[in-house]
C-alpha cells in the first residue's frame, strides 16, 4: 500500500513540475496567439454585395508601398451596403474589425483599415478607394 | 483465504462469460400478432408554409381484420371549411416497384358539406390509405386549422385521428407572371400583377416596380428591377407613364430559391416570419443586373407591403422574364 502511495506522490510532483514549466502564449485583447511574425500587409481584397456576389469588375489593385486598395465596382453598386473581406499576411489582423455590412457611399472620406502584424508591433494603415464603373 | 482467492479472481470471469453467452442468444422471429380493432394513422404530406389557395396534404391510413368486417366509410372534419377543390381519394394508393404511386378506386367520389369531407367505401375493403386535399380557404388566412379524421367499419367501430392545428400564413402567392421589357413591364406589389403602360396609368399609384433589359457594353446592367422614383441612369431609355413614381426599397438576394416560387429541387421556404424579421432600410431603390434564379426582397413605399420577387427565367434575346411573388401585407 506505502509503495502505491509513493507512486502516485511522484506521478503528482511531476505533473506538478511539468505544468509550472509550460510556456505560456501570450494572447492579445482579442485572446489570439502574438507571434513572431513581423510581416504586415493586404494579399487580397474582395467586395461583396447584399446577395453576397462580388460587385468587383476586375481585380482590386493592392499597393503595398503606398498602402492603397484600389477596386472598381459595377454599375449599380449599391455602396451602403458592401460586405469587405481581406486576406492578410500570417497572424495578422485588421482593425477596425469587419462585423457586417460596410457603407462605403462616402468616397471622398475613403475607408481606412489598419493591418497589425502578428507580433502586434506594426500597424500599417490601408487606404480603401472605391469607384464604379461607368 | 483460498475461498477470498476464488472470489475475486474467477467471479467476475464467469459474470463476463455469462454476459457474452446472454448477448450472443439468438431471438426467434414471431410475426406480430395485429390488433383486432379498427385501427388507423395519419401522415401530413406537405411541407413548408400552408398559403391561402394551395393544399394541404394527408394520408389517412385505416385498417381493420378481414374476419372482423370491412371498412364502411372515411371521413375528414376541418375546423374551417376548405376552398373549392377540397377533396378525399376514393381511390387507395400503394408504391409499385418502380416508385410510382397507384391509385385503386375503394369508393364513391367524395362528398363534402360545409366542414366535413366523406369517402364511403363501395368495395370489400380491409385496409386502405387515402390522401386528403384541404385547398386553403380564404377566411383561414393567419388562423390556425385543424383536422379530424375517422374511419368507420362494418362491425360498428369508429376510430378517429386528430392533426394539427396548422397556423396559415398570412402571406400571398403568385406564380408565373410573365414580365417584357417596353411591354408588360410594370409590377403592381397590391395588385399581384403585371401591366402595360396603358393599364398602369389608370393604376399609377399602385406601380411599384419596372421590369427593363438593357445590353450595354461594358456595363452588366441586363435584367433589372427599377423603382419609378430612382435616379434615371437606372432607367436608361424608359418614359414612364403619368404619376408612376413610387420609391420602392429592393434588396438582390442569390441562392434563395424558395420552394413554393421556384418550383425546383431546392428545400428552402420563406415564410411569414421572414418577412416580420425583414428589415430593407437604407435599402436602394433599384436592383440591376438579376440573374436567373436569383431574385429580390421588396417594401413598398407605402409601407404596406414586403414581397419577396423571384425570378424563375430570363431571355436576353426576347428582353422579357418570368417572376413570382410572395407577398406579406404589413
Amino acid at each position: 500500500m506505502k509503495k502505491y502511495i509513493k507512486i502516485l506522490f511522484c506521478c503528482l510532483i511531476a505533473t506538478m513540475v511539468y505544468t509550472g514549466c509550460k510556456k505560456d502564449y501570450p494572447v492579445d485583447e482579442d485572446g489570439l496567439l502574438i507571434t513572431t511574425r513581423q510581416e504586415c500587409y493586404v494579399s487580397n481584397f474582395e467586395l461583396l454585395g447584399t446577395d453576397f456576389v462580388t460587385v468587383r469588375t476586375k481585380t482590386a489593385e493592392i499597393d503595398t508601398v503606398a498602402q492603397t486598395i484600389k477596386v472598381e465596382v459595377q454599375f449599380g453598386t449599391d455602396l451602403k451596403n458592401l460586405y469587405p473581406q481581406f486576406s492578410l499576411a500570417s497572424d495578422a489582423k485588421l482593425d477596425p474589425k469587419i462585423t457586417g455590412k460596410v457603407d462605403f457611399s462616402d468616397t471622398t472620406h475613403p475607408k481606412i483599415y489598419t493591418v497589425v502584424s502578428g507580433d502586434r508591433k506594426i500597424r500599417k494603415p490601408y487606404t480603401v478607394y472605391i469607384s464604379v464603373q461607368h | 483465504m483460498r475461498l477470498k482467492y476464488l472470489e475475486t479472481n474467477y467471479i467476475p470471469l464467469l459474470i463476463t462469460l455469462f454476459l457474452l453467452a446472454a448477448g450472443c442468444k439468438k431471438e426467434e422471429y414471431a410475426l406480430p400478432t395485429p390488433k383486432d380493432v379498427l385501427q388507423n394513422d395519419c401522415i401530413k404530406r406537405t411541407l413548408g408554409p400552408n398559403i391561402v389557395g394551395q393544399n394541404i396534404e394527408f394520408a389517412y391510413a385505416m385498417a381493420i381484420l378481414p374476419e372482423k368486417g370491412k371498412l364502411v366509410s372515411a371521413q375528414v372534419e376541418a375546423s374551417i371549411a376548405g376552398a373549392s377543390g377540397t377533396f378525399l381519394e376514393n381511390r387507395s394508393f400503394y408504391t409499385e416497384n418502380n416508385g410510382v404511386d397507384s391509385g385503386i378506386v375503394v369508393g364513391d367520389a367524395s362528398v363534402t358539406q360545409s366542414t366535413t369531407t366523406i369517402v364511403t367505401f363501395n368495395k370489400d375493403t380491409s385496409a386502405a390509405t387515402l390522401r386528403y386535399y384541404y385547398t386553403i380557404p380564404e377566411e383561414a388566412r393567419g388562423k390556425s386549422v385543424s383536422f379530424t379524421f375517422s374511419a368507420k367499419s362494418s362491425d360498428g367501430e369508429t376510430v378517429s385521428y386528430k392533426m394539427g392545428p396548422y397556423t396559415i400564413a398570412k402571406m400571398d402567392m403568385v406564380r408565373n407572371l410573365s414580365v417584357k421589357d417596353g411591354a408588360a413591364c410594370y409590377i403592381s406589389i397590391a395588385d399581384m400583377a403585371v401591366y402595360d403602360a396603358t393599364t398602369a396609368a389608370a393604376n399609377a399609384g399602385k406601380i411599384d416596380l419596372v421590369y427593363l433589359y438593357r445590353s450595354i457594353p461594358d456595363i452588366s446592367f441586363n435584367h433589372a428591377l427599377v423603382s419609378p422614383a430612382a435616379d434615371a441612369q437606372y432607367l436608361p431609355g424608359v418614359t414612364l407613364p403619368a404619376g408612376i413614381n413610387n420609391s420602392t426599397l429592393m434588396r438582390k438576394v442569390f441562392n434563395l430559391q424558395d420552394y413554393n416560387l421556384a418550383q425546383l429541387q431546392y428545400g428552402i421556404y420563406i415564410d411569414d416570419l421572414d418577412f416580420q424579421k425583414l428589415d430593407l432600410s437604407g435599402a436602394p431603390n433599384y436592383a440591376i443586373n438579376l440573374k436567373a434564379e436569383a431574385g429580390a426582397w421588396v417594401q413598398t413605399a407605402d409601407g404596406k407591403y414586403k414581397a419577396y420577387i423571384f425570378i424563375n427565367s430570363v431571355n436576353n434575346s426576347q428582353k422579357s422574364a418570368v417572376i413570382s411573388i410572395k407577398r406579406y401585407t404589413l
